[in-house]
């Protein structure tokens, strides 16, 4: 016999889970998801930040490039190797070059290195196909092939800035993880050899002199100073250094983006954990209620307020121990599954799928002790009413506080009857809720961001070229059929300049992250119009005065509109005065300054480098079909174009970077929701259950069966309906939060704040559709009872 | 023995409260087979749930065998209660998850008095003496109402306490199941337990050793019908 071995009150409540196994299941269900939720992300997260970091690593990536005037040669190589904090150097160039893809031109990154097989720095790792690469023919990036709709044994055609194209075989596949996934940038990866630049009609110069450090923790500050140093040596020698590029130390361009992205998962999943919790907790305290009359009889018996308390609080924790043991293993697969999607998104490879013994020993703590101290509420309550009281009460209404509710519906007042039970259910569907609208609503916001980048500029298309063009050029455009505007625009990439020292930018080797630029509007400008945040935009009559936008304002948080600036251009620095900073989405760092005066400094008078065009276009056919004409007569005119970039390349580019973030939004929310539903059922299951004999009355009194499921679902929908409201309420601060953090991380401003109306409709529809459903098992249940059953039970 | 002094009890509600009990004085001597009688809502209940530590007085003291009931804290009052005092409730209160013999051991359980296997053993021993030792691993709503209060007496036992109180323990049987349930009951002052009933059975006089009359929350009489009988019988054994 189990009662001569075990503890009588262990039975007891071994016998109570037995008999209410249904809603058991569904408090170890619902934590046993949000543990797996947890155990997931934190499983991921510890190892895909093991993964991007060895993956980044792995490629030795050069603490700093220094941008050499000349050709980074044997003589610069040495000078580099002899300074004592370099460990080793080498020479390379990045090229941005044009790939024909179907009808149109794709930007392409030419990575050019003397010997691939020696190659140290800055590795990439071999595929398929040819290795080394033969003069005059290419590798390409795995992750760019369908993007470039070309593989192994196809040709490539090729634009670079002398302006011929070439067919360039592709003969092997590389991947370079120290790169952002080439899709995902929209741009081309290729790797040649030095010969093959000279094959393509370039000077074979390498222009980049890459370093790596002895010391291998060396912060930013110390790799640039370093690199400085070693810029002086070269200068005493006649190499001329332009400019210095230090990356962030050992960090992979996307390592924010991913361990944002996780955390914000994360937060999701504690939630949803604090939200299952609740769940137990209402279930618990329901069980409590019932129990309330056992309680007292076990109190008069004899059992201490400790030892119920203990009692209760080991049936909560068992029910969590369950929950765990059910979802390490789960939690582990969601965990590889999560890993391989982000590492597919991020390209890495994952070589070692451990996951950390602390992530178990989290979720068996999240798994016990959330639940364990959210039920402790309702537990403490219950155990530490006095004996009396207990055995006193007839099933409900006698406890605690009262509300005055008289002059309510029935089924409002119903509902009211226990406010703490009430609290919590709508806690639970609104917490759902709220996160349901958040999703949306920063989706909207996303859009509405996106829109930004139309609504703000008004040309489509804009062309850079590799060497300033007569502004004939603008003109020779303009009469083309289809073109309504075209605007000549200054433009040089920019750094920012420190006294004494080669300029020092924070970019990445594919130029992209974290680089910043100067333009110049030409005067009467009409094509882009930016939100002003701070002082005022470019008058006719400035000199000095530079406009920065917030990417650009993000990278020298010091800066404030009057202060002075020290910017340099191609090499050449001048001061300038900050007189206002303006919102441009979708855009690197960017510096605004007055035509005179940068054609002055960049000596480029009559010249133009960035052309801005609008088109008469209705269609995006039309618009497509513009853009070809553009590039005809930039090929017949034989000038050699570094980009054709349309507006809607642009938006995509935005798009694809964290759409998949608010995806996973969205299905959080839908999670949630459905626990909410699930929490709104088993709260009425109780109600009904509760008021069986209740309910039995009404019908001796004549209350007809249809009154009673009207009764039941109309006290759902009342629910239903509170916890919209403090859903809409919650949802207002939650949207706010994550406006800032994803704006942030895809715009480096926070999101516009839009509450649109579209998500609360929804979920009105979804939560009375819910409350209806949820209400249906209760609802029959207390109308098909029969009378006499009724006032059997209890 | 247990001694009121001066006891009140006043509930909560109306103006100043409702009292329910109002300086009751009682010494009653142990072993005694006591009966409270009188009508409804005159605070029978109320005074057997003080004496039986499972409610506190407003006003005055409770000594039960010497222990200052009042004075107990929470905790130590549950262990006095389970160690001293066993409760039969008119609605019988088995817990209906736990098999009868396993509702007999639940407040050993709770007391740390005996090891589940002992507690078992002495369990069944107990159902045998309130004679459905045959009903033992059955769960109390498959029991007859009389089969289900012989076990609430059977559990009452469990921790072999001094005192036993009951709240109308036949209000819910046919005379003659209650018939059977008062033996119980009177024999068990034979073994020297102290019994405090609260009844509506007319005939007291044939077993109650003590009949204490409450109206309106004070005492108004106290009798002992038996005391000659049973002063006779001692004499006689003597
Ligand atoms: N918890 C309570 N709150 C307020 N008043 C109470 C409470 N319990 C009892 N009373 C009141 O105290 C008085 C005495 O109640 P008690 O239950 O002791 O009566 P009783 O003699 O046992 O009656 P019955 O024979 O009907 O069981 C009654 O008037 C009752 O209404
Ligand atoms: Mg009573």
């Amino acid at each position: 016999m189990v009662n001569a071995i075990v503890g009588t009150r262990w039975l007891k409540l071994f016998r109570d889970l037995e008999a209410e196994w249904g809603r058991v299941l569904l408090m170890v269900a619902a934590i046993a998801v949000s543990i797996v939720a947890v155990g997931a992300i934190l499983g991921a997260h510890a190892v895909l930040t093991r993964a991007i970091t060895a993956n980044y690593l792995d490629t030795h990536p050069a603490a700093a490039t220094l941008d050499l005037e000349g050709d980074a040669g044997a003589a610069a190589l040495v000078l580099a190797r002899q300074h004592p904090a370099v460990a080793d150097a080498e020479a390379r160039d990045v090229i941005l070059a044009r790939a024909q893809v179907g009808a149109d031109w794709r930007p392409l990154l030419l990575f050019v290195c003397d010997d691939f097989v020696a190659m140290r720095l800055n590795t990439i790792e071999r595929l398929d196909g040819a290795w080394p690469p033969a003069t005059g023919d290419m590798l390409i990036d795995v992750t760019a092939t369908a993007m470039l709709g070309t593989e192994i044994g196809r040709r490539l055609r090729i634009k670079t800035a002398q302006g011929m194209a070439h067919e360039v075989p592709v003969t092997g596949r590389v991947n370079d993880h120290g790169l952002v996934p080439a899709w995902q940038e929209r741009i081309g990866y290729g790797y040649i050899s030095r010969e093959t630049l000279a094959s393509l009609g370039e000077p074979p110069v390498l222009h980049e002199l890459r370093i790596a450090l002895r010391d291998p923790s060396a912060d930013a500050a110390a790799v640039a100073a370093v690199a400085n140093d070693v810029g002086r040596q070269l200068a005493a020698h006649g190499i001329v250094v332009h400019e210095i590029r230090v990356p962030p130390p050992r960090q992979h361009p996307h390592y924010k983006q991913m361990t944002t992205m996780l955390y914000l998962m994360l937060t999701f999943s504690v939630m949803a954990l604090v939200l299952s919790s609740l769940l137990v907790a209402n279930s618990l305290s329901a069980m409590l209620a019932r129990q309330a009359r056992e309680i007292g009889v076990m109190k008069t018996v004899g059992a201490r307020t400790g030892q119920i308390i203990r009692l209760y609080a080991t049936l909560v924790a068992v029910l969590g121990a369950v929950a765990v043991v059910v979802a390490i293993p789960a939690g582990l697969m969601g965990a590889r599954a999560l890993t391989n999607a982000v590492a597919g998104l991020l390209n890495l490879n994952v070589a070692d799928n451990w996951v950390p013994l602390r992530v178990f020993a989290v979720q068996g703590c999240c798994g016990v002790l959330v639940p364990l101290c959210v039920a402790l509420v309702p537990i403490l309550r219950a155990s530490r009413t006095s004996v009396r009281a207990t055995l006193d009460q007839h099933g409900i209404g006698s406890e605690g506080l009262r509300l005055r509710t008289g002059h309510f519906p029935l089924a409002v007042r119903n509902a009211l009857r226990r406010p703490g039970r009430l609290a919590l259910t709508v806690a639970l569907l609104s917490a759902g809720g709220a996160m349901f609208m958040t999703a949306l609503n920063v989706a909207e916001s996303w859009d509405r961001n996106i829109a930004k980048i139309y609504e703000t500029r008004h040309y489509d298309v804009e062309v850079r070229f590799y060497q300033p063009q007569s502004v004939d050029l603008a003109r020779s455009l303009r009469e083309l059929p289809g073109i309504a505007v075209v605007e000549t625009w200054g433009y040089s990439p920019v750094a920012v300049a420190k006294q004494g020292q080669i300029d020092v930018v924070r970019a990445y080797p594919d130029r992209g992250h974290a680089s910043v630029v100067i333009m110049a509007p030409p005067t009467a400008m009409r094509l882009v119009s930016f939100p002003v945040l701070a002082g005022r935009w470019l008058r006719d009559d400035d000199t000095d005065a530079v406009v920065l936008n917030h990417a650009m304002a993000a990278q020298m948080p010091e800066i404030r509109v009057g202060d002075t600036i020290d910017l340099s251009i191609a090499g050449r620095r001048a001061a300038w005065r900050v007189v206002g900073l303006v919102e441009e989405i979708g855009s690197v760092g960017a510096a605004y300054v007055a035509a005179d005066t940068f054609e002055r400094i960049a000596g480029t008078g009559g010249q133009v480098r960035m052309l801005r065009i609008a088109t008469l276009a209705d269609s995006p056919q039309a618009r497509v079909d513009a853009i070809r004409a553009i590039e005809r007569r930039l090929d017949e005119d034989r000038v050699s174009v570094e980009t054709v970039l349309p507006l809607t390349e642009l938006s995509m580019a935005m798009t694809d970077h964290i759409m998949i973030l608010i995806r996973l939004l969205i299905a959080m929310a839908v999670i949630l929701a459905a626990v909410g539903t699930l929490g709104l059922t088993s709260a009425l299951g109780i109600d009904v259950l509760e008021r069986m004999r209740e309910f039995a009355v009404m019908k001796t009194i004549g209350a007809t069966p249809r009154r009673i499921v009207v009764l039941v679902l109309a006290e759902s929908l009342f629910i239903g309906m509170l916890s919209w409201l403090a859903a809409f309420v919650f949802a207002l601060p939650l949207t706010l939060l994550l406006d800032t953090l994803v704006g942030n991380l895809g715009f480096v401003a926070a999101l516009p704040f839009v509450i649109s109306p579209g998500p609360a409709l929804m979920w009105l529809v979804l939560i009375a559709a819910g409350s209806i459903l949820a209400s249906g098992i209760p609802a029959r249940r207390a109308s098909q009872l029969s009378v006499a059953q009724a006032l059997v039970q209890l | 023995m247990i001694e009121l002094c001066g006891v009140g009890k006043v509930f909560p509600g109306g103006q100043g409260g409702f009292t329910a009990l109002d300086n009751v004085e009682l010494r009653l001597p142990a072993g005694e087979f006591i009966a409270i009688v009188g009508k409804s809502g005159s605070g029978k209940s109320t005074l057997i749930n003080l004496i039986a530590g499972i409610d506190r007085p407003s006003r005055g003291e409770i000594r039960v065998a010497g222990t200052p009931v009042d004075a107990l804290d929470e905790s130590a009052l549950a262990l006095w209660r389970g160690r001293t005092v066993g409760v039969v409730f008119q609605f019988f209160q088995l817990l209906p998850t736990l098999s009868v013999v396993e509702n007999v051991m639940l407040p050993m359980d709770f007391c740390g008095t005996l090891r589940p296997r002992a507690a078992r053993a002495r369990a069944l021993e107990l159902l045998g003496q309130v004679g459905i030792a045959d009903q033992a691993d059955k769960l109390p709503s498959s029991l007859s109402g009389g089969q289900q209060q012989r076990a609430a007496v059977a559990r009452a036992l469990a921790n072999d306490p001094a005192l036993i109180v009951a709240d109308e323990p036949t209000g819910n049987l046919d005379t003659h199941t209650a018939m059977a349930v008062l033996n119980l009951l009177t024999d068990l002052t034979a073994i020297g337990k102290t019994v405090v009933m609260v009844t509506h059975e007319r005939d007291l006089t044939s077993f109650a050793d003590r009949i204490v009359t409450l109206a309106d929350g004070k005492v108004v009489g106290e009798s002992a019908p038996r005391a000659s009988v049973r002063n006779a019988r001692e004499t006689a054994d003597a």
